[in-house]
C-alpha cells in the first residue's frame, strides 16, 4: 500500500477500531485515536523526507479503478502545492487530539468522528481524481456537523446546521462543474491531472460559468466575502479542537481548491474572474479585521482575523506571481500553525474561566506567565512580527500581488494595521493593566495543554526565522503553476 | 579584518544571551544571569571598537558578505523563477558610527539597570529583553538586506513594546505600550510599501544592488520620489517626526534606563539611520529630499516649543530627543549626511547621559514631576556635575560635542535655504531654554518637597559610572571625530569627501550668543525660589500655553483616528451581521421556509389528498367486492379461475 | 390416429374434469375430478412427446412424474377430507367457507 494511502486511510482504521471498543474504556479510545493519528504523522515526516524538491510532477501516484463504468479511479498523489497541506492536516489533527483529551462526554463518538474528520481532509488534497475529491470533499462535511452538533456551546445546534447548509451549497455547485467538465471532455474523464490539460477544448463561456460553479464551492470554504457569514458563528460554537481544525486545515481546503482546479484547470475563467477574486481579495483583508476589531468575545475575533488571513492568500493568489502562489501556500501553512495555537490558547482561557469576554479579564499575565507569553507569540505571529510565521508568508503575498495591482495592494496594507490594533488591544485588556482580583484562583497550563501547543509556538518560531524547510518543498511546483498562466 | 569578518556575529550574540536569560534559571530578583547579558554587550562593544580601529586604519570599506537565507519561486518578465534571497552583513561608514553607539550606550545602560532594577521581581526578564532589544537593534544596523533591515525595524518596535510595557500592572505603561508599537506601525506601513515598490523594480533587496540600480539611472524620480516618501514615513514613525511623535511622551512610562537607550540613543534613531541607509534614493528624488528636510525643521520646533511647558523630567527630555532627531532629518534633507550622523553620534552620548541622571534623581525621589524637586545639587553632586554637562552639550556651549554637530548643521541647513536655517536657530535658542530650565528646576532653587528631598541620595556606582563615562564623552567626542574631519571620510568614504563650503563667521557665534541670552532668560524665571514672571507669562498667554500643553492637539486627532477606526469596525460588524448574516444567509432561508411552508401546503392539499382519496376508494371498492365475491367457497373460486381461463383462451383465439 | 385425436380426448377429460370439479358437492367427488384433470394433462404430455419428438422421452418421464406426484397428493387430499369430515360432520363443499377473506 502507498504511503498516502496509508496517511489518508490509518485515522479511519483508527475509528474502526475504536467502534469495536466499548464506550467504558476511554483510555483505550484516546491511545487508539493517537496512535492511529500520529503513525498517520510519522509517515507524514516520511512524506515530507522523500518527496523530491526538484520536480513539479505528481509523487507516490497510486492509480486503481474505482467505478469503471464512470472513469472514476482511485487516484492520489502530492505535488509541491498538495504535500504541505497534507503534512499540516496531519500535524494539525494529532494536536487537535492532544487537546481533546479533556473532552468529558461521548467519548467514543467524538474520537470516531474525529478521525473520519482527519481521513476526509487528507484525501482532499491528495485526491487528483474529481469523484475522489469530491467524496473526500463532503466526508469532511459529515463528522463537523456531529463535532459542532454535539459537543460545541449554546447555539451548537444552530451553528452546525449553518455551517452544514452553507458548505452543502457551495459543494453542489461544486459538483454541477465536476459534471460540466466530464461531459465536455472528450473521452469523458474525471481525472484531475488530464482535465489540467484539457482547457483548450472549452470555450470562454463554458470556462466562466464552471468557475463560477467551482468559485461557490470553494469560496464558501475559504471563506471569502460574501459566503462567509457561517464561520465565526461555527468558530464559537465549535469545541476547541474543532475549531483549530476547522481554520487550520478547512478553510485551507478552499484556497487549494482555487489554486488547483480554478487557476489550473479553467485559465479563461480565471482571467475573466481576476479583478472580481483581488476586489474580494482586498475586502476580505480589510472588512475581517474590522469586524475583528469589533469583537468582544477572543474566539470570534481570532475567526475573523481568519477571515482577514485567508483574504491574504487571496490577495496572493490574485498577484498571478510565483511570489504571490509562494506567499498564499506558505501563508496556508503559517495560518493554520497560528490560528491553531490561537485557537487552543483562547480555549484554555475559556475552559477556565468560562467566558471569553476580552473585558472581563484584566492584569493576568502576572498570575499566568506562561499562558501570557504563549498567547502574546501566537498574536504576535499572527499580527505579522518579523521572525514569528506570519510575516513571511504575509509580504510574499503582498510583494507577489503589488506588481499586477499596485493600488488594491496599497489599501490592504491598512489590514495589517487593523490586525496589530486589535491583537494588541485584546492583549492589553486581558493581559496587562491591574490585576482583576476576581480571576486569583486561575492556574497556569498544565501539561496537555502545553503538550499541544508548545510544538506550534515553536513551529512558529522555526518557519519565521528559517522558512526554507517549507518553501523549498512547494518552490518548484509554484514555478511550474505560475509559468502556466498566459 | 577578523573583525570586520566576525561582525555577523554582533546580532547573534545579544541574542542568543537574551534566549539564555530568559529561558534559564528561575526568576528571582537577585539572579546572576543578568551578567551574561552584560558581557555579551561587552564582546559586542570590542568588536564594535574593533571595527572602528579597522575602518580609521583604512581597512577597505563598506564590507559586505552574505549568505542564503531562503528562495521563493519569482515571476520577472513572464518567466518565473526560484529566487534566493540572501542575508548578510552590510558595514559602511555610518554602520561603523551606529554599531559604536548602539554597542556602547547598550553597555552603559546595562550596568546603570544593575541598580536601577535591582529587587525588581522581573529582574531576570528586563535583562532578556534588553539584550532582546540590543540583538535587534544591531541586526538593524549591520545588514546588508532590506527586508532583514525591516524585520529588525519592527522587532525593534517589538522591543520597545515588551519594555515600555514592562511595568505592565498599571495601565498607563500597558496603554503607551500599544501607542507606540500601533504610531510607528502607522507609519511602518508606509515603509512596507516602499520595500515591495524596491523589490518590483530592482528585484532585490540588496542595499548595494539597489544602490547600483539608481546610480545607473534605471529608477524613475517619480518612482524614486514615491520609495524615499514611503520610507520616510517608516522613518518618521520610528524616529518620532511629526505628526507621529505622539507616541514618544508617553513611551517615557517604562523604566528610564530603557528610555535612555531606546527613546533616545538607539531605537528612535533608527529612523535617521535608516534614511542615512537608503541616501541614495532619497538624493535621486528633490521633493523627498525637501519633504525631509521641512518636516524635520517643523518637527524640531513644534518638539522644542512643547518642552518648554511640560513638568515631567523625562517628557521634557522626551520632547528634546523629538527635536534633536528633527535637527538630523533636517540635516539629512538638507544634503548634509555628515552632518545628521554627526548629530545622531554626539547626540547619543549626551542625550543618554541626561536620561540616565533623570533616572538617578527619580531613583532618588521617586516621582517624575520637577514642580517636587529642586535643590537636589546639594544632595547628589555628581547627578548634577553630570547633567549640567549634558545640559551644556545639548544646548551647544562652545567645544562640548553638541556644538560640533548643532554648528555643522545649522552651516549645512543655511547653505540649502535659509528659511530653514531660521527655523532651526530659533529651536536651537529653544533647546537651551528648555534644557536650563529642567536644570535650574531640578537641581538649583529651593527644595519644594521637603519630605522627597530629605530622603534623595547619591545614586550607586553602577549607575553614578556610567554617567561619568557619557559626561566624559559629551565632552570631548565632538571634537575628536571632527578632528582632521575624522567622521566626515569615513562616513562619506575618502573617494569624495564633502567640499567644505565657508559659511559666513557670524552665522555659529550669533546663534551661539542667542543660546547665551536665552540661558539667562531661563535663569532669571526659574533660577530663583520663587517663579512669579513665569506665571504671569503663563497667564498673559494661557491660550498658548494651552495649546502646548495639549501637545497641539495632535494626540486628540489620533485619538479622533482611532475613534473613527472603531466605528468603523462596528459598522462593519453590523453590516456583517445584520445585512449579509440577516438577508443573504437567514433571508435566504426565511424565504426558503416559506416556499418550503407553500410547497407543504400544496402537499397537504393536493398531492396528499389524491393519494389518499385513491387509496380511500380502493379499501371500499375492495371491500364491497370482497363480500360479494370472496365467500370462502372453493369451488367458486375453482370456477373464477376457470372462467379466467377460458375468457383468456378465447382471447388469445381470436386475436 | 393422429396428435389432434389424442388433443381433442385430453381435452374432452379435460372439461369433464372441470365439469366435475365445479359441479360435484362431495369433496371426493371433486378430488377425482382433479385426478381426471391431471390425466388430461398426462395424456397431453405423452401424446406431445409421441408425436413431435419421438427420439426423446422428456415427455414421458414428466407423466410418470406427475403420475406419482398426483398420488402423493391424493393421499393428502384424502386426508384433509378426513380432518374437514371429523370437523364439520359433513363431506359437502358449500358447508364450510373457511377461506373467506
Amino acid at each position: 500500500m502507498n504511503i498516502l494511502s496509508l496517511i489518508t486511510f490509518l485515522p479511519a482504521a483508527g475509528a474502526l477500531v475504536i467502534l469495536a471498543l466499548p464506550k467504558e474504556r476511554e483510555r483505550a479510545i484516546q491511545a487508539a485515536a493517537l496512535i492511529s493519528s500520529g503513525l498517520s504523522l510519522i509517515l507524514c515526516g516520511a512524506l515530507y523526507v522523500l518527496f523530491n524538491r526538484g520536480t513539479s510532477d505528481m509523487q507516490f501516484v497510486e492509480r486503481i479503478p474505482w467505478i469503471p463504468s464512470l472513469g472514476a479511479q482511485y487516484f492520489l498523489g502530492v505535488d509541491g502545492l498538495s504535500v504541505p497541506l497534507v503534512i499540516l492536516t496531519a500535524l494539525m489533527s494529532f494536536v487537535s487530539l492532544i487537546a481533546s483529551l479533556n473532552i468529558k462526554v461521548r467519548i467514543k463518538e467524538y474520537f470516531f468522528w474525529f478521525l473520519i474528520l482527519e481521513t476526509g481532509m487528507s484525501g482532499v488534497f491528495a485526491a487528483l481524481d474529481m469523484v475522489l475529491f469530491y467524496v473526500f470533499w463532503e466526508i469532511t462535511l459529515v463528522p463537523m456537523y456531529f463535532l459542532i452538533g454535539i459537543w460545541g456551546g449554546p447555539k451548537k445546534e444552530y451553528a452546525a446546521i449553518k455551517f452544514f447548509l452553507y458548505t452543502l451549497t457551495g459543494s453542489v455547485f461544486m459538483l454541477l462543474g465536476i459534471l460540466a467538465v466530464y461531459f465536455n471532455t472528450t473521452p469523458h474523464t474525471f481525472d484531475l491531472l488530464t482535465l489540467l490539460q484539457s482547457h483548450a477544448q472549452w470555450s470562454s463561456r463554458f470556462q466562466i460559468l464552471v468557475f463560477i460553479a467551482f468559485y461557490l464551492g470553494f469560496a464558501v470554504k475559504v471563506p471569502a466575502f460574501p459566503f462567509h457569514t457561517w464561520l465565526p458563528l461555527a468558530h464559537v460554537e465549535a469545541p476547541t479542537a474543532v475549531s483549530v481544525v476547522l481554520a487550520a486545515v478547512l478553510l485551507k481546503m478552499g484556497v487549494y481548491g482555487i489554486m488547483r482546479i480554478s487557476y489550473g484547470m479553467l485559465p479563461l475563467g480565471f482571467s475573466w474572474f481576476l479583478p472580481i477574486l483581488i476586489a474580494i481579495a482586498v475586502i476580505n483583508i480589510i472588512y475581517g479585521a474590522l469586524c475583528a476589531m469589533a469583537q468582544t468575545d477572543m474566539k470570534k475575533m481570532v475567526a475573523y482575523s481568519s477571515i482577514n488571513h485567508m483574504g491574504y492568500c487571496l490577495l496572493g493568489i490574485a498577484g498571478l506571481t510565483a511570489t504571490g502562489f509562494a506567499g498564499a501556500s506558505f501563508e496556508m501553512i503559517n495560518h493554520g500553525i497560528i490560528t491553531g495555537a490561537l485557537f487552543l490558547l483562547v480555549g484554555v482561557i475559556y475552559d477556565r474561566a468560562h467566558t471569553r469576554d476580552i473585558s472581563a479579564f484584566g492584569g493576568l499575565a502576572a498570575k499566568l506567565p506562561v499562558y501570557a507569553g504563549l498567547m502574546s507569540l501566537a498574536c504576535f505571529a499572527s499580527l505579522g512580527l518579523p521572525g514569528l510565521a506570519g510575516f513571511i508568508s504575509e509580504f510574499l503575498c503582498f510583494l507577489g500581488a503589488f506588481a499586477r495591482w499596485k493600488v488594491c495592494t496599497a489599501v490592504s496594507v491598512i489590514g495589517i494595521l487593523v490586525t496589530a490594533a486589535f491583537f494588541l488591544r485584546m492583549l492589553e485588556k486581558v493581559f496587562l493593566g491591574p490585576f482583576n482580583e476576581k480571576w486569583s484562583a486561575l492556574t497556569d497550563l498544565d501539561a496537555r495543554e502545553l503538550c499541544a501547543i508548545v510544538p506550534l509556538a515553536a513551529l512558529t518560531i522555526v518557519l519565521g526565522v528559517y522558512p526554507r524547510p517549507a518553501l523549498d518543498l512547494m518552490n518548484t511546483t509554484l514555478v511550474h503553476m505560475a509559468g502556466l498562466f498566459k | 579584518m577578523t573583525m570586520l569578518e566576525h561582525a555577523y556575529l554582533i546580532a547573534l550574540i545579544p541574542l542568543a544571551a537574551s534566549f539564555l536569560i530568559l529561558f534559564g534559571g528561575k526568576e528571582d530578583p537577585h539572579s546572576p544571569l543578568p551578567f551574561v547579558g552584560i558581557a555579551a554587550i561587552g564582546w559586542c562593544l570590542v568588536e564594535s571598537l574593533g571595527i572602528l580601529y579597522a575602518a580609521i586604519s583604512g581597512a577597505a570599506l563598506p564590507y559586505a558578505q552574505d549568505w542564503s537565507w531562503f528562495s521563493f519561486g519569482m515571476t520577472a518578465a513572464n518567466r518565473p523563477f526560484v529566487y534566493d534571497m540572501p542575508i548578510g552583513v552590510l558595514i559602511d561608514g555610518p554602520a561603523v558610527f551606529m554599531l559604536v553607539v548602539v554597542t556602547l550606550v547598550s553597555f552603559l545602560v546595562q550596568i546603570y539597570s544593575l541598580s536601577y532594577m535591582h529587587g525588581d521581581a522581573r529582574f531576570k526578564r528586563y535583562y532578556a529583553y534588553l539584550s532582546f532589544f540590543t540583538a535587534s537593534m544591531l541586526g538593524l544596523v549591520v545588514s546588508s538586506n532590506l527586508l532583514v533591515t525591516f524585520c529588525c525595524w519592527e522587532l525593534v518596535g517589538f522591543s520597545s513594546y515588551i519594555l515600555i510595557g514592562f511595568w505592565f500592572e498599571r495601565s498607563e505603561p500597558a496603554y503607551a505600550a500599544k501607542k507606540a508599537f500601533l504610531t510607528t506601525k502607522l507609519g511602518d506601513l508606509g515603509l512596507y510599501l516602499a520595500l515591495l515598490f524596491i523589490f518590483v523594480l530592482v528585484g532585490s533587496f540588496q542595499i548595494p544592488q539597489i544602490a547600483q540600480f539608481v546610480s545607473r539611472g534605471y529608477m524613475s524620480t517619480a518612482a524614486a520620489t514615491l520609495i524615499a516618501l514611503g520610507i520616510l514615513c517608516g522613518a518618521a514613525g520610528k524616529s518620532a517626526q511629526a505628526p507621529l511623535f505622539i507616541w514618544l511622551p508617553d513611551a517615557m512610562e517604562g523604566p528610564t534606563p530603557v528610555s535612555a537607550l531606546i527613546h533616545a540613543a538607539t531605537m528612535v534613531a533608527a529612523g535617521v539611520y535608516l534614511v542615512a541607509r537608503c541616501y541614495f534614493i532619497f538624493t535621486a528624488a528633490p521633493i523627498a529630499m525637501e519633504t525631509v528636510a521641512w518636516l524635520g525643521a517643523l518637527t524640531a520646533f513644534l518638539a522644542a516649543t512643547m518642552a518648554i511647558v511640560c513638568t515631567d523630567i523625562k517628557r521634557v527630555l522626551a520632547f528634546s530627543t523629538v527635536s534633536q532627531l528633527g535637527f538630523m532629518m533636517c540635516a539629512l534633507g538638507a544634503w548634509g549626511l555628515t552632518a545628521g550622523l554627526f548629530h545622531l553620534t554626539t547626540h547619543a552620548a549626551f542625550k543618554a547621559l541626561l536620561f540616565l541622571c533623570a533616572g538617578s534623581v527619580i531613583h532618588a525621589v521617586h516621582t517624575n514631576d520637577m514642580r517636587q524637586m529642586g535643590g537636589l545639587s546639594k544632595k547628589m553632586p555628581l547627578t548634577f556635575l553630570t547633567t549640567f554637562i549634558g545640559t551644556c552639550a545639548i544646548s551647544g556651549i562652545p567645544l562640548l560635542s553638541g556644538w560640533y554637530s548643532k554648528d555643522m548643521i545649522l552651516e549645512r541647513v543655511y547653505e540649502h535655504d535659509p528659511r530653514l536655517f531660521i527655523i532651526l536657530a530659533i529651536t536651537a535658542t529653544l533647546t537651551a531654554f528648555y534644557m536650563f530650565r529642567l536644570l535650574f528646576l531640578t537641581f538649583l532653587g529651593t527644595e519644594r518637597d521637603k519630605d522627597k528631598h530629605a530622603h534623595a541620595h547619591e545614586s550607586p556606582w553602577p549607575m553614578t559610572v556610567p554617567l561619568v563615562v557619557l559626561a566624559l564623552l559629551s565632552i570631548f567626542a565632538g571634537a575628536l571625530l571632527d578632528h582632521h574631519h575624522l567622521f566626515e571620510s569615513l562616513v562619506t568614504g575618502p573617494v569624495s569627501p564633502e567640499i567644505p563650503h565657508p559659511a559666513p563667521p557670524w552665522l555659529g557665534w550669533s546663534v551661539t550668543a542667542a543660546v547665551a541670552a536665552s540661558i539667562v532668560a531661563a535663569a532669571k524665571l526659574y533660577g530663583g525660589p520663587h517663579f512669579e514672571t513665569a506665571q504671569r507669562l503663563k497667564a498673559a498667554w494661557a491660550p498658548l500655553f494651552h495649546l502646548l500643553d495639549r501637545r497641539y492637539y495632535l494626540d486628540d486627532i489620533f485619538l479622533g483616528l482611532v475613534d473613527l477606526g472603531d466605528r468603523a469596525a462596528r459598522l462593519a460588524f453590523w453590516i456583517d451581521s445584520e445585512v449579509i448574516d440577516a438577508i443573504f444567509v437567514d433571508g435566504w432561508g426565511a424565504v426558503a421556509r416559506l416556499a418550503a411552508k407553500l410547497s407543504h401546503l400544496f402537499d397537504d392539499l393536493c398531492i396528499d389528498r389524491t393519494v389518499d382519496g385513491t387509496g380511500g376508494l380502493s379499501v371500499t371498492v375492495g371491500g364491497a367486492l370482497r363480500s360479494l365475491v370472496a365467500r370462502g367457497l372453493a369451488q367458486e373460486y375453482l370456477m373464477y379461475a376457470a372462467v379466467g381461463m377460458s375468457v383468456l383462451a378465447a382471447l388469445t383465439w381470436f386475436r | 390416429m393422429t396428435l389432434t385425436h389424442h388433443l381433442l380426448l385430453g381435452a374432452a377429460l379435460f372439461l369433464i374434469g372441470v365439469f366435475g370439479a365445479l359441479t360435484r358437492r362431495n369433496i371426493i367427488g371433486i378430488l377425482m375430478s382433479i385426478e381426471l384433470m391431471f390425466n388430461a394433462a398426462n395424456i397431453n404430455l405423452a401424446a406431445f412427446n409421441h408425436f413431435l419428438h419421438p427420439e426423446g422421452v422428456l415427455g414421458m418421464t414428466t407423466a410418470l412424474f406427475i403420475i406419482t406426484v398426483a398420488a402423493a397428493e391424493v393421499v393428502v387430499g384424502l386426508a384433509l377430507v378426513l380432518a374437514i369430515y371429523r370437523n364439520c360432520e359433513s363431506v359437502y363443499a358449500e358447508d364450510f367457507n373457511l377461506l373467506k377473506g
